[in-house]
Formats: structure tokens, sequence, C-alpha cells
């Protein structure tokens, strides 16, 4: 009897609601949902498929959107049979390669030196990561400051006045070195992270046993570490695979185009040249590089979620 | 915790051998920005001199000229509003999404989530190009709104990411409770589950705003000289006439970074939980 009375009463509960609630409520996870759907298909996708299309045709920003003349292969074959396009790739790789390398390595350091329990360590932490939250443009611009030909303290240290950003030698080098001056730290946070949550177990085992402090390190530690250094080298790897703002503060892709990276070369060729189905094609190419990325990414997350 | 191991006397070597090299990596981080920081409280023939001035009386005038200036305060007023609206929309839209993945199963939603991750590994100028040319066929360039959209489309993944971990670690039994006293499942989610997930949010709300606070690309095409934010105004003060205005090209670069530093150094737990449990948790 209570019980009936007690439906009743939810029932009447629900009848007085207004009914958007109750519409709100039968369809929560879509209303939960639409609005992101919209905004990346919006956004996002639509634009997307508009400029695949665009990289098949020749257009202009003064036409209407769908006037411009199909031109099949040719924007992509513009590209590729072009020396400052393709050599963009073989410099964004490479520069991929040594900024990822030397931030793992050194942020590996720095990450088993602040997992070391002494008084402080904070205080390192806090000091280490500032490069890291700085806005890029002005740490960019900082380094462009230091190394000034004429007043740069560097130059000004070494007694001599090399154009480090002016010479097609230095430039990339230069670049490299804030990079991995900005990101070291993020690498350190993430491997920071999983130190901290490794159990102790298997290391004090490995003491029992009798291996040494570097054996532990290599066959307990660094194993168990496995994910997330496979985590941190694939962020970083996409995050510099997509580098411009330090190229745009500091070189502008030059000397001689020997800091063009993708990015930089897909911006003068869109916002500066103004050649939207050339700039779409680069796009479209970058895009699927870093989808080659993004893929192996999450083939990786999968298969350790399953295990 | 790696605790130091062994005998006293080692111990004590291990850890001043730890200090050391810490705070040799310490003066190497710090260096550049310190030296820079130098320089925008000096004057114009300090910041000339050769040899450089180690030691002097340091001078606000260079601060003072920033602050004064009316496309500086302009361009802090903009980042200011497209940054704040970038959170308030990005969580707004994002955190629902969140919930609904963290706590139901629905039709086509691991195909979304995947989507959200393949967005978030795109290089931005990739997305860039079309979005220019969708924001300038609606009359949307140069405006900030185009900019708050394309923050909010981007750091959309990113809050997505994080609020899911922070949902799904939430016991389900607290909604369920709610729901069976009548409530609604949006108020549950919105009187129950947001309150409880307070630090995700702000982890979440971190991201954001430095995406936001920090980015260059995007307001450089898609905003002019009334509606740029500090970065692009700090490129454009380097690239100008006024490049050789080193205390006002400092001085500004630390007055732009600054905020942001300072947000994230109160928040700092936050930062890390947020940073790891996105990348870690997938």
């Amino acid at each position: 009897m209570r019980e009936g009375k007690h439906l009743e009463r939810m029932k009447a509960w629900h009848a007085s609601r207004p009914s958007i609630e109750r519409f709100l409520d039968r369809h929560f996870v879509h209303t939960a949902v639409l609005p992101t759907f919209l905004v990346m298909v919006c956004v996002f996708g639509l634009p997307l498929l508009f400029s695949f299309y665009l990289s098949f045709t020749g257009w202009g920003l003064d036409q209407p959107l769908f006037a411009g003349r199909f031109v099949g292969l040719a924007n992509y074959d513009d590209l590729l049979t072009n020396s400052v396009f393709t050599k963009a790739i073989y410099i964004t790789l490479g520069y991929t390669a040594a900024t990822v390398a030397a931030q793992m390595v050194l942020g590996l350091g720095i990450a088993l030196l602040l997992n070391v329990d002494l008084p402080g360590m904070r205080i390192f932490r806090t000091a280490l990561i500032v490069p890291m939250l700085m806005t890029p443009i002005v740490g960019a611009l900082c380094w462009k400051l230091l190394l000034d030909p004429s007043h740069g303290v560097v130059n000004q240290w070494i007694g001599d006045s090399v154009v480090w950003l002016g010479r097609p030698d230095t430039a990339i080098y230069a670049i490299w070195v804030v990079g991995v001056w900005q990101n070291t730290t993020y690498v350190t946070l993430i491997l920071l992270a999983g130190l901290r949550s490794l159990p102790s177990e298997p290391l004090e085992a490995a003491a029992i046993d009798g291996a040494n402090r570097l054996q532990a390190f290599w066959l307990v530690t660094l194993p168990m570490l496995r994910p997330y250094i496979l985590v941190a080298l694939l962020l970083r790897t996409i995050f510099e695979f997509r580098a411009f703002d330090n190229v745009y503060a500091m070189t502008g892709g030059g000397p001689a185009n020997s800091t063009m990276v993708l990015s930089m070369y897909t911006y003068l060729v869109t916002f500066v040249q103004f050649d939207f189905s050339i700039g779409a094609a680069a796009a479209w190419l970058m895009l699927l590089m870093s989808l080659v990325l993004c893929v192996v990414f999450i083939l990786v997350i999968r298969r350790r979620e399953a295990l | 915790m790696a605790a130091v191991i062994g005998s006293p006397r080692m111990r004590k070597f291990e850890s001043a051998l730890v200090y050391i090299a810490l705070t040799v990596l310490v003066l190497i981080f710090l260096f550049p920005v310190v030296w820079v920081f130098g320089l925008s409280l000096k004057t114009r023939d300090q910041v000339f001199a050769s040899p450089p001035i180690y030691l002097w009386w340091p001078t606000f005038q260079n601060y003072a000229d920033v602050l004064t200036r009316s496309d500086f305060m302009s361009a802090f007023i903009n980042t200011m509003i497209v940054s704040t609206c970038a959170v308030a929309l990005s969580l707004g839209i994002g955190a629902p999404a969140a919930y609904a993945f963290a706590r139901f199963r629905f039709k086509g939603g691991s195909i979304l989530f995947f989507a959200l991750l393949v967005m978030r590994m795109l290089p931005p100028i990739a997305v860039l190009v079309p979005m220019y040319l969708l924001f300038n066929k609606l009359g949307l360039a140069t405006t900030r709104l185009s900019v708050v959209l394309a923050y909010t489309t981007f750091s959309l993944p990113l809050v997505v990411w994080i609020m899911r971990g922070y949902f799904e670690d939430l016991p389900v039994e607290l909604e369920e409770s709610a729901w069976i006293d009548g409530a609604s499942r949006f108020a549950a989610f919105r009187y129950i589950i947001v309150p409880l997930a307070r630090p995700g949010l702000v982890a979440a709300s971190i991201l954001t705003l430095q995406l936001a606070w920090n980015d260059f690309l995007f307001s450089a095409v898609l905003t002019n000289n009334a509606t740029q934010t500090l970065p692009v105004m700090m490129a454009a003060f380097n690239a100008g006439d006024s490049g050789m205005d080193w205390g006002g090209l400092t001085a500004s670069g630390m007055l732009v970074t600054l905020p942001v530093i300072l947000f994230s150094f109160v928040a700092q737990r936050h930062l890390v939980a947020g940073l790891s449990s996105g990348a870690v948790k997938g």
C-alpha cells in the first residue's frame, strides 16, 4: 500500500515538471553530447572536408565557394616536386626527431633527480617548469635577444659576433635549443607522475636479490616506466611535428629556407601568398602525416588498456 | 619514492650531488628568463652596454611606458576577454559531453570520442586553413568570436579527456541515489557531480586558459589590429620599427607571460594532475 502511494506521488511529481525538462531527461545523453558534436562538425569537420575539395581545385579567395576549377592532383604534384616543400618535410622530421630525443633523455634525467626524496624538491620542480609555462612566442623572443649578433649576451660572452639566426648552418640548431629548453619539463612531469605511481616492491625485491642501482634502474624501473615513456614520446612527437611559434618568431623559415618547417611553409603559402589551393594541399599532406602518428598513438594506448 | 639508500656518509654525498645537479639545471633553464627580466629593468644605454652590466640600479620606466601604451592595453583586454570566453565555452560544452562519455554507453559514442582524440593530434595550421575560409565567408574573420571558437574547438578534446577521467573516478552511487530521490539526470549532474569534480574543472580551465592565452597562430591569422591578442602584439612589436626598443620589448614580454605563469603556479597541483591524467589515462 505504502509503496503504491509513493509511486503515485512520484508520478504526480514527474507530471508537474515542465515538459522540456522531461524531454532533456529522456534524451540526456544526446543533449549532453550534441554541442560538442556540433562544434566538431561545424568548426572542424566541414571546413576540413571543404579544404580537401579545395586541394583538387584552383581557387582564389574572391571566388564563390565552389567556383574553383578542378585540377585533379596538380596541386599535390606541384608541392611534391617543389624542392622547398620536400626539403621542409626532411627538416620537419629531422627537427622533430632531434628535439624529441633530447627532450626524452634530458626529461627522464630530471625526473629521476626530482624523484629523489629530499627536502626542497618542490622548489626545483617549480623553477624548472617556468620555460614550459611561458608564452612560447615570448620565450622565443627572449632567445632571439640572447642570440642577437651585436648586442646579445651570448656573443658578448664568447667575444664574437656570430649571426646565429642568420646562418643556414646555425639557425636550425638555435631553434632546436629553444625547443628543448621549452618542453623538456613536459616530459619530466609525465615521467615524474609515472615514477611516483610505480610500486616499490619490485625495487625492494631487486635490492634483496643483490641488484646494484644501475641494474635496478635498467631492469626494473625503466621497463615499469615504459607506458609513461611511450605516452610522453608520442605526445612530444605530435607537438614538435607542428612546431611553428619559435620558427616564426626567430627566423620566419629562413635563412635560405634552412628552418622552413611544414607549418611555416603552409602558413606562408596560405596567409602570405594567399594561394589557398596549394595551402589546402599542403595542409592535407601534413594531416596525413600526423594521422599516421595519431594511429600509432591510439594503437599503443589500446594495446596497453587491453593488457 | 626513491629514497637514497646506503651508509649515512654516502647518503649525504649523494644528496649533495643531486642538489648540485638540480641547481645547475635550474640556472641553465632560468637564465634566459632572468636575463631578459634584467634587460627589462635597464635603461637603453645599460641594455646595449658592452660588456654587459651585471649590477645596476633597476628602473621601472620600461614597464611604465608599456602600461601607458594604448595598443598594449587593448591587446591585454582582448586576451582577457578571449581567454575567459574560451574557458567558459569549452567547459560548458565539454563537461556534459565528458560526463556522458564517462557514465553512459551510447550509439556512436566511441566513434565520437575517437574523433575527438584525432582532433587533438592534428596540426593546428592544417585546421586553420579551412577554418579561416569558413570564418571569412561567414564574416567572422577579424572578430574576437572567431578566435574564441577556434580555441574552444582546440581545447574541447583536452577538456573532455580530463573531465572524463575525473567523472569516472566518482562513485556512480552518488547519482543513482539522486535519481531515486527524483532528481533529473541534468539536476544530478549539475548539483551533485559538477561540485564534486571541481578539481578537474580547475585543471581543465587552467589548460584551456594556457592554450588561449599563449596561442599565437590562430590569433595572428584571425584577428586584426583592433582585436589582436598579446602574443600577436609581441611579434609585431619585435618585427616593427620598435624592434630595437629592447626595454619596451622585454617589459611587455614579461607582462604578457607573467599572468599565465602565476596562475599556473597557484594551481600547480592541478596542472600536473591534469597533464598526466590527460596524457596517461587515455
